[in-house]
């Protein structure tokens, strides 16, 4: 089998990756990676990419053979041409667009899962959030019937209340959500709730998008403080009809 | 709501070509998988109770604990109605796939999802058996599906003799308004006495169904059981139309869909164009239709005391321009109703209270600091928000805008000593409102817009008629407003250099090369 040259070799590497995180994030994913995210990548994998093809001198020579005989190379003064001209073009069309001024959405970044407060007060009282479960968890096992009347009752408060933004298949795409930004949690997700402690989520609804720390931009968030509407019971329970509903497991302290 | 998600093309194109081949290769050879003709109601029923109690409640009467916050609200199956129906006039026992095209697709527009990525074929067939066992369901065999003739396809001539039938005789237009936006002049009731609102034909992504064609045919032909939506085939209706005339008309409310003042995921930064001149007050001035329309989703206020499950919008389209003097906001939103408190015909369309239409601008009080914005309801005590509000007034009232300051969703608001102006007008189910505040105004807290800068905004509207006043309202989330900046040369010069540096290394190079060449000769 013939080689393929070691320039493009390295081209087919940079590229191959460009365009694989495009399939990957705004294809498969549909979800746009931001452009200045995507450059810093790029930046490291061409930088990897130079590192490693010039690792020995001979493949210096090999990486930049093609360029120097196009420089050199008396028989190729037709493709020297072309090049020569296009290449500017490129880089001062690239510098134009640039310079142009940017009318994209400053980005902003998040944290989706911030860490909890040791403890934090609700309902006029204090609560131990690295000691905190579910009072009803242990009639799973102890009383399933009683159980299964309280992940109906989860159900209830959860049609009654976060339907309209977590939907009815509790995938995040409630009738509102398209509304949202950020948009509503996906509980079918593995990377949601079947993450976190059940203390976390009584957290997380009680105090709502303004119980959150800074750095989880508190002031963009649509999830209500739902102390001001549930009791305590009704949040237990509709934890309970959250993991019942998509069939994860809570995280414990144990673990 | 596929139809409001636009592809990013530009750098998926390449990469969707190949992509979109192999799954037209895919589906080719995989043969057309028959109906499973008799579901099994058992696991139908297992089905329904995980799924659709929630809203539809136990005994399927549409009673679920869900059901007084939802608007539409959900299907009564004891009502053996189904809205959306293929089977002609005057069957009234639906197709089972008309029900299993409603579980599988859902009904855009209200809270019924739909099931496909969850339940597969068979169980969506389950549970069609399953919801044909509720008393009400007739047992009879549906009755022929609607004839379809020959199909008329789009045109500009059929079109226009559709906008015709549309508005002859008030046949259409009576409850759909001149324009197809739903400005109804009648109080409209579904079968259990809720109110509905009619359709506005130029927001296809709330259509029950969809726009093509051949649903809206449907429709026209059926009507839309459990509404006041009559059927156009019904001989002893004087408004009948034949197949022919049906296909025209339903070309032409597929035509209404809007084109331009829709939301696109790409498009969240209202920008605001620099004008050398006067901004002019005229929507339709050339300043104004130049300038770039940019479309939000408006929610219900669900989320402080006291909370709106009942919109009766769910888009707002903002425009901007300034000049050296002052600022200007267009502001575009469909309302089916001219809510004018004290007016007798306004007062019977309107639910039982009715109050002013109202829209507000959100924006920060102070310059924002890093990432950190005020709460995006009303702001925070550390952060205000100023609210330009604009009412519609009364028939003693006129219109008129006022600055507030808002520190919280619970805390009443408090007057600024900002000034802004506001006219708005009302036409055919739309309001347009401008807005206007001076720039560089002698106020304590102006509020600084700064070219190329952007500035957080968001927006709320009041439907008066829809009791929607205080709290109940619709809102969106923070989004952008950026005053362009002037065409500057910057760019050019910065490409320009670009060029002949590029050049000038290019021709350094080349020397280098021949020297070689000479040295080696």
């Amino acid at each position: 089998m013939q080689k393929i040259p070691k320039f493009i070799q390295a081209l087919l590497i940079v590229f191959g990756i460009y365009f694989g995180f495009i399939l990957v994030f705004d294809v498969i994913l549909d979800h746009l990676i931001p452009n200045s995210l995507l450059n810093m990548y790029m930046f490291f994998i061409v930088a990897g990419v130079l590192a490693v093809y010039t690792f020995t001198e001979e493949g210096t020579r090999e990486l930049l053979a093609p360029i120097k005989s196009l420089v050199e190379d008396p028989s190729k003064v037709g493709t020297r041409k072309i090049v020569f001209v296009v290449v500017p073009i490129l880089v001062a069309g690239y510098v134009f667009m640039q310079l142009l001024p940017s009318v994209e959405a400053p980005l902003e970044l998040r944290s989706i899962h911030p860490a909890p407060p040791s403890t934090v007060k609700i309902y006029g009282k204090r609560y131990d959030l690295r000691t905190l479960t579910n009072p009803y968890r242990e009639l799973e096992h102890e009383d399933p019937e009683e159980f299964s009347d309280m992940v109906e009752a989860g159900a209830d408060v959860y049609v009654r209340n976060c339907h309209f933004c977590h939907g009815d298949k509790l995938d995040g795409q409630g009738p509102y959500a398209a509304g949202l930004n950020p948009v509503p949690l996906n509980f079918q997700d593995v990377g949601t709730i079947a993450q976190l402690q059940e203390s976390f989520l009584f957290w997380r609804i009680a105090t709502g998008g303004p119980g959150l720390p800074d750095e989880a931009a508190p002031w963009i968030s649509s999830m209500p403080v739902w102390e001001e509407f549930l009791t305590e019971e009704e949040i237990w329970q509709v934890i309970l009809y959250l993991y019942d509903y998509t069939g994860h497991e809570p995280r414990s302290f144990e673990e | 709501m596929i139809t409001l998600t636009p592809l990013k093309f530009s750098r998926k194109l390449p990469l969707l070509l190949p992509l979109f081949g192999a799954i037209v290769l895919c589906l080719s050879v995989v043969p057309h998988v028959a109906f499973a003709a008799e579901g099994d109601v058992e696991n139908g029923e297992a089905v329904y109770l995980k799924r659709c109690v929630g809203c539809h409640g136990i005994d399927g009467d549409g009673l679920g604990p869900g059901y007084d916050r939802l608007v539409p609200p959900p299907r009564d199956f004891t009502s053996g109605m189904f809205k959306i129906m293929s089977t002609a006039f005057d069957g009234y026992v639906p197709q089972d796939q008309d029900i299993y095209e409603m579980i599988r697709l859902g009904m855009p527009g209200t809270a019924m999802p739909g099931w496909a990525d969850v339940l597969s074929e068979q169980d969506m067939w389950d549970l069609v058996a399953y919801l044909k066992m509720f008393p009400g369901y007739d047992e009879e065999t549906p009755g022929p599906v609607v004839d379809y003739g020959e199909q008329v396809a789009i045109s500009a001539e059929s079109i226009e003799i559709g906008k015709t039938l549309f508005l002859e005789d008030d046949r259409c237009s009576e409850c759909h308004g001149d324009e197809g936006k739903g400005d109804a002049i009648k109080r409209l009731l579904g079968d259990n006495g809720e109110r509905t609102w009619p359709r506005n034909l130029t927001k296809p992504w709330t259509f029950l169904h969809s726009n093509d064609p051949k649903d809206v045919f449907t429709r026209i032909s059926v009507g839309i059981p459990g509404t006041q939506m009559p059927s156009f085939a019904d001989p002893a209706s004087k408004l009948q139309l034949s197949i022919e005339e049906r296909w025209h008309v339903a070309n032409y409310v597929n035509s209404l869909a809007k084109t331009v003042e829709v939301v696109s995921a790409e498009n969240t930064v209202v920008k605001s164009h620099r004008l050398d001149g006067e901004i002019a007050d005229d929507p339709e001035d050339a300043a104004w239709q130049e300038a770039t329309p940019t479309t939000f989703f408006l929610v219900p206020q669900l989320i402080a005391k006291t909370r709106h499950f009942t919109p009766s919008n769910d888009t707002i389209t903002a425009r901007s321009l300034y000049n050296d003097d002052e600022i200007a906001v267009l502001l575009k939103w469909d309302d089916r109703t001219l809510s004018l408190p004290g007016d007798e015909d306004a007062e019977k369309i309107a639910d039982s209270s009715i109050y002013e239409d109202q829209v507000a601008i959100q924006l920060p009080v102070n310059p924002t600091k890093g990432a950190a914005k005020p709460y995006f309801v009303l702001g925070d005590k550390e952060r205000p928000v100023s609210l330009w509000r604009w009412r519609s007034g009364t028939t003693t009232e006129p219109q008129s805008a006022s600055v507030e300051i808002a520190t919280g969703p619970q805390t009443p608001v408090e007057p600024s000593n900002q000034t802004v102006q506001a006219n708005g007008r009302y036409e055919s189910g739309t309001w347009t409102v401008l807005f206007r505040q001076k720039l560089n105004a002698d106020h304590d807290s102006a509020l600084t817009f700064a070219e190329g800068e952007f500035i957080p905004m968001a927006f709320a509207v009041w439907d008066g008629s829809n009791s929607e006043t205080e709290t109940k309202h619709t809102l969106t989330t923070w989004y952008w407003m950026l005053p362009e900046s002037s065409s500057t040369a910057l760019p050019f010069i910065g490409a320009i250099l670009a060029l002949l540096i590029v050049i000038g290394l290019e021709m350094l190079w080349l020397r280098a090369g021949a020297r070689k060449r000479e040295a080696e000769a």
